[in-house]
């Protein structure tokens, strides 16, 4: 096992640096994006101290085009790293929808949660969920970025309908935001937090809620 | 194990081909804008304002035209646009015809200027320049503002919001809303959307059967023309060198489907036609925008690179800690 004997290793320094890329472009975009749509001025959110800037399309489009670049780059640097590192434990499994409702119960209710592997199961839907969701975004936008390099005249129907699924899919993007974040309401899930930024975990929290994912360490490190 | 990495190798390879085959290089600017589109030359030499008219017939044939296109608000609709205290409402003014409303998508301007201490008067019909690479169609954040291969740049009032973005981009302030009509109508009460824009559409179902626009055809001078792109431009050209004439349109914003010839030059005109609306808003002038898309045309370029950029280092970096393993 990698750590100190207390501490699990969880997320290395890299895996962490990306993660807190895409969710700072992220988090930019939307609000950048939202900025490409005429609703700050609307709403009056550009009367509020220093957010002026915000009613000009010009500097959203640029704010949004800076931070796409960074997401995609951290989104298919993602992607590509844990393919070829076969790291896959974030992928769905076989009754993950099942047991994702369960642990959900147990949550509830205060019950005890069934034991998890490295990621519950709601984790690894949420991953897929809010990973197509990116993907979607990115193959959209990248189509939309496309047309504004000039005077590029694609089909103006399939432009349309492009842009309805940016516009859409951003809907469902802020849903799935809220409800990662809304997450570390569930105290347990706040040792996760913590690890989003030193890496580690404490022993005792994975051994009793991840004894799956320390099973595993346990027996490939022997 | 050999042969897996090579394989997923050969796959990443093809994979990058693939998608770098989906973009096609960009090319010179001038050259997306198909030569076979439609462009209007308007000669400012020979328009003369239909003075000996009520009303100039440009004006009164587009209003006649486009009479089942103008909006019937719903009259409970007609209020502020929460949290707004205004909202933009023409449906009583319809006669209005000095400038452009949703009831009225060609005006003609009026400017003075003085030519060799002579007092003359310019009149010039002014619309939607339809523009090259419009940030009114592609900023539209629900795609129903479009950019036409055929050249018109049309506005879809089935599916159109009313948000106003369109107009706000536009460096002429084309676009003209009226609240109580489109789908936001829908949406009542919530505090979303704002009506229709509406703009001159090349009369794009005329130019479709291969008609010439009503306004082109009305005017008793023809001062209008309209046709393939490639020939109107080169009788701007032409024109301009034969008669000493000044050309706008061709650069303004990033190059537009409108020509205008002119006596005297645009700085002058521009300059007459401010110091004519002081009090006015909103002028439509004949200043010289840039293209708002082209500015960030590099940076935009960059977007398209960064998957690649970031797939070789992801392939880097990954080999290099399986090494440290
Ligand atoms: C988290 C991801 C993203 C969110 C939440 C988001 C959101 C939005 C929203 C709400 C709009 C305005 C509505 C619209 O035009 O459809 C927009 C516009 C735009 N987005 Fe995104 N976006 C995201 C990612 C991207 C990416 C990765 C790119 C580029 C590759 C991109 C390129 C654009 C462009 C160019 C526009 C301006 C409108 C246009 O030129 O068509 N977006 N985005
Ligand atoms: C748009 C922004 C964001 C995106 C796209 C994003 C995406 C992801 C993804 C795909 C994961 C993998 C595991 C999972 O699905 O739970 C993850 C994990 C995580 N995220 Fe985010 N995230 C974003 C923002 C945030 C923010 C703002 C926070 C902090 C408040 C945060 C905290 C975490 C933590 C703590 C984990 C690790 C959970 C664990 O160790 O199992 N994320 N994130
Ligand atoms: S003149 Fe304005 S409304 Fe017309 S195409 Fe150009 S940007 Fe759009
Ligand atoms: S082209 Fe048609 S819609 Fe446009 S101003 Fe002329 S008559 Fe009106």
């Amino acid at each position: 096992m990698k750590g100190n004997n207390n501490k699990v290793y969880r997320h290395t320094k890299l895996e962490i640096a990306i993660h807190w890329l895409t969710a700072v472009s992220g988090i930019a975009l939307i609000i950048s994006g939202l900025g490409e749509m005429p609703m700050y001025k609307r709403y009056n959110i550009t009367k509020l101290p220093f957010l002026s800037f915000l009613g000009s399309y010009e500097i959203n489009l640029v704010i949004h085009y800076l931070f796409a670049s960074l997401f995609i780059f951290a989104v298919f640097f993602h992607i590509v790293y844990h393919l070829r590192r076969k790291e896959l434990s974030l992928l769905p499994k076989k009754g993950d929808l099942k047991e994702s409702y369960l642990v959900l119960k147990a949550i509830i209710k205060g019950e005890k949660e069934p034991p998890h592997e490295k990621f519950l199961a709601e984790q690894r839907l949420a991953y897929v969920a809010i990973g197509s969701v990116s993907l979607v975004l990115i193959i959209t936008g990248l189509i939309k970025t496309y047309k504004n390099i000039g005077p590029v005249v694609l089909n103006p129907d399939f432009l349309m309908i492009v842009t309805l699924v940016h516009t859409v899919f951003t809907m469902f993007f802020i849903i799935l935001f809220v409800l990662h974040i809304g997450a570390f309401i569930v105290k347990d899930n706040r040792e996760l937090l913590k690890s989003m930024f030193t890496g580690y975990v404490k022993y005792e929290y994975a051994k009793r809620r991840h004894p799956k994912w320390i099973e595993q360490i346990e027996k490939t490190s022997k | 194990m050999e042969i897996k990495l090579t394989r997923r190798k050969f796959l990443l390879t093809a994979g990058t081909i693939a998608v770098a085959n989906l973009l096609p290089p960009p090319v010179d600017s001038e050259a997306m804008v198909s030569s076979n589109s439609f462009a209007t030359l308007i000669d400012l030499t020979k328009c003369d304002g239909c003075k000996n008219y009520s009303v100039p017939l440009c004006v009164s044939a587009c209003k006649e035209a486009n009479r089942d296109k103008f909006p019937e608000p719903d009259r409970k609709m007609l209020k502020p646009y929460w949290p707004q205290k205004f909202f933009d409402d023409w449906s009583s003014k319809r006669d209005v015809i000095d400038r452009l409303t949703p009831y009225n998508w060609i005006f003609v301007q009026r400017i003075k200027i003085n030519k060799e201490g002579k007092e003359e008067e310019i009149f010039v019909p002014r619309r939607c320049m339809h523009c090259d690479n419009p940030p009114c169609a592609k900023l539209c954040p629900f795609g129903v503002n479009k950019k036409h291969p055929e050249g018109p740049v049309t506005i879809d009032c089935k599916l159109c919001f009313g948000g106003a973005k369109c107009k706000d981009v536009c460096p002429w302030g084309v676009p003209q809303r009226q609240a109580g009509v489109g789908v936001y109508t829908y949406l009542d009460p919530l505090p979303v959307g704002g009506g229709v824009m509406y703009k001159c559409d090349l009369c794009f179902d005329r130019v479709k059967k291969g008609q010439n626009p009503v306004c082109v055809n009305k005017c008793p001078k023809n001062a209008i023309s309209f046709g393939r792109r490639e020939e109107i431009f080169a009788k701007a050209d032409l024109l301009a060198r034969e008669k000493k004439l000044y050309i706008y349109g061709k650069e303004e914003n990033g190059g537009t489907s409108t020509l205008y010839l002119s006596p005297v030059t645009f700085e002058e005109l521009d300059k007459a036609v401010l110091q004519e609306n002081k009090e006015k808003k909103q002028v439509m002038r004949f200043h010289k925008p840039k293209n708002m898309l082209d500015k960030y045309k590099n940076l935009a370029k960059l977007i398209l690179l960064s998957p690649f950029v970031a797939i070789i280092s992801a392939f880097i970096s990954a080999k290099k800690v399986n090494r440290e393993d």
